[in-house]
């Protein structure tokens, strides 16, 4: 007996399969985090105290700032090593330009200048002569903070606590602290420029294939400079945060500070391989971390664990991510 | 003073709308390319065959942009053309499918179509995406070719090969081009995909477009084209209107330097 076979359409399974498919990662990201917040909730009393949420923003403020640049150098398909030493260099430098009396809004110009300038060199290196990012910016790690220290011979600068430049790092707007409402309306702008703009378009487009956005018309040379300027400008932002909010420069801040920042974009479902994005992502994955590290220490537990948590909790979501989610992908 | 305009018209329509004089293209020790001359008229549908290898992708590579050639002139429209980019000949109209697609797998059809002149629209002073002008065209341009996705907000990686090569099709006949470069757009599609392309490329040609189709299905060359040329190893060998060949001749053509070579080494 056979059937006769019929000419219809197949049908389409419901639509929250492709919208589960597609933002799995950020999903997952978002259970983990909140799992997260439950745990410190109830092995501890102060984790979840106005002042310690207000606290734990101020301090993930930075490291928000940083990843979401990032997100969009690693939607290219780059990566950008140098932030940490970008924020140690702008943190000394800021701190020695004020103790020389340069008045605080023209510091901070020149320090976002300066971090675009940084930028804008290791982008050149990265688009116009093709070298890899990861060397790049690995020479760009190791050069920002050897002058970082040339610059100070290891001391720390302190800054003047009556100068209003420390209210960037320690101030309040609308009962937030300051820090975390410069962080937000950097997610605000990131998220709606890798989203909705030209822009973001052509970094996801380089990302998934550079010729193929070339052969679009795209300037692929000066949307991927424009990426490291963007981390640059980011980075001393930071840098100008964390000075402030410390009273004092020191090129010894922010060591390790790069890997922090690349965990949280990666946390945040944004692959490495470049042409998927999330800036959503990418903050959740920043606040995971700082959570962690604020609700270890709340825990008694030793700081030392904070490192080996961290890690093992990328590792597990990274394992988790490429093992269970990307089932139907091409990579 | 109609004589003027006449005279005007009949230099326009001899004038061809590409013109490749003497190009060379060498990759390493490789030549690609070896001085080839090539006159593509306004309106005509011509076929570009030959061996794998023979430089067919190289040549039209040339023409797009995405190559600039060590030696030789490209003219459009009789002015020399200084175009060194893809960007710079996609702006005066010459647009291509290429034999790899160059498609983004991690944006959805829509913006594939899109890619590189994205409408936008105005909010707040910002010009964000216009992604519902983006979907209502691009729905429009697929169903003009009989092409059905999913969903246009699928990401191209979610689509078979087909598919894959409808949409690069869609994205460069989409928009009106002067020049429309295929290079063999046709080898994933199913028979009823294949009659719409070759559909299509009768109906732009019939509006203008001067069109050049690189494919190894000879049968298809005879149902559209005007003019086949032949290349191999780098040179153009032969040039036939379609009314002076068949398929026979045209196999010869293309394997002909071969055979030769054979009964030499034999
Ligand atoms: N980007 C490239 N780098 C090196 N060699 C290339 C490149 N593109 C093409 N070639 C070489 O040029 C020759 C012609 O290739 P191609 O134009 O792709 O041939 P066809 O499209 O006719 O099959 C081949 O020998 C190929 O290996
Ligand atoms: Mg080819």
């Amino acid at each position: 007996m056979s059937t006769t076979p019929i000419y219809e359409r197949r049908p389409t399974g419901p639509r929250y399969h492709d919208f589960l498919a597609r933002h799995a990662q950020v999903l997952s990201i978002a259970a983990f985090f909140l799992l997260m917040v439950v745990l410190f909730s109830l092995n501890t009393n102060a984790f979840l105290s106005q002042a310690n949420l207000l606290n734990l923003l101020r301090q993930s403020a930075p490291l928000i700032i940083v990843a979401v640049a990032m997100t969009f150098v690693i939607t290219t398909g780059g990566i950008d090593l140098s932030v940490g030493s970008t924020v140690a260099l702008v943190n000394a430098l800021v701190a020695i330009a004020l103790q020389a009396g340069v008045p605080w809004p023209l510091a901070v110009l020149a320090m976002l200048v300066l971090g675009g300038l940084v930028g804008l060199l290791q982008g050149w290196f990265v688009a116009r002569e093709g070298i890899p990012a990861f060397i790049v910016t690995l020479a760009g790690l190791s050069i920002l903070r050897g002058v970082a220290l040339l610059l100070t011979q290891g001391f720390s600068i302190p800054i003047a606590s009556d100068n209003w430049f420390v209210q960037i790092g320690r101030g309040w707007f609308l009962g937030l602290p300051f820090p975390a409402i410069l962080a937000v309306l950097v997610m605000a702008a990131g998220a709606l420029a890798l989203s909705s703009t030209r822009f973001g378009r052509y970094v996801t487009a380089i990302g998934a294939n550079a010729e193929a956005a070339r052969r679009a018309g795209i300037g692929v040379q000066g949307v991927t400079m424009a990426v490291y300027v963007l981390t640059g400008i980011a980075a001393a932002l930071a840098g100008i945060v964390i000075a402030a909010r410390l009273g004092s420069g020191s090129s010894n801040a922010a060591v390790g500070f790069e890997l922090d920042v690349i965990a949280a974009v990666v946390l945040g479902g944004t692959s490495l391989m470049g042409g998927r994005g999330s800036i959503l992502g990418t903050c959740l994955g920043a606040l995971t971390i700082a959570v962690i590290g604020n609700g270890l220490i709340l825990a008694h537990i030793s700081p030392f664990f904070t490192q080996i948590v961290t890690g093992l909790i990328i590792l597990a979501a990274i394992w988790l991510n490429t093992k269970v989610f990307r089932g139907g992908r091409r990579r | 003073m109609t004589e003027g305009i006449n005279q005007a018209a009949a230099a326009a329509a001899a004038t061809p709308r590409v013109r490749l004089e003497g190009i060379r293209k060498q990759f390493g020790s490789i030549q690609a390319l070896r001085g080839v001359d090539l006159d593509l008229m306004p309106g005509e549908v011509l076929g570009l065959v030959g061996d794998n290898a023979a430089g067919k992708s190289t040549l039209t590579k040339v023409i797009s942009g995405a190559y600039v050639p060590d030696e030789g002139r490209i003219l459009v429209d009789g002015q020399a053309a200084g175009y060194t980019t893809p960007a710079e000949a996609r702006a005066i109209g010459i647009e291509m499918v290429y034999q790899d697609l160059s498609l983004c797998d991690t944006i959805d059809v829509a913006g594939n179509l899109f890619l590189g002149r994205e409408p936008r629209r105005s909010v707040l002073g910002l010009k964000l995406l216009d992604r519902q002008r983006m979907r209502e065209e691009a729905r429009r341009n697929l169903d003009a070719l009989d092409i059905h996705v999913p969903s246009l907000d699928a990401y191209v990686e979610q689509l078979s090969g087909g598919q894959r090569q409808s949409i690069a099709i869609a994205r460069a006949a989409a928009f009106a081009p002067r020049v429309l470069i295929m290079d063999e757009p046709t080898s994933a599609l199913a028979v009823a995909e294949v009659e719409a392309v070759l559909r299509l490329i009768r109906r732009l040609a019939e509006g203008g477009t001067s069109i050049i189709l690189i494919t190894h299905r000879l049968q298809d060359l005879f149902r559209v084209c005007d003019r086949i040329v032949v290349m191999y190893e780098g040179t153009k060998v032969a040039e036939r209107r379609i009314g002076e060949t068949d398929l026979e001749d045209l196999v010869g053509l293309i394997v002909g330097g071969k055979a030769e070579k054979l009964k030499g080494h034999a």
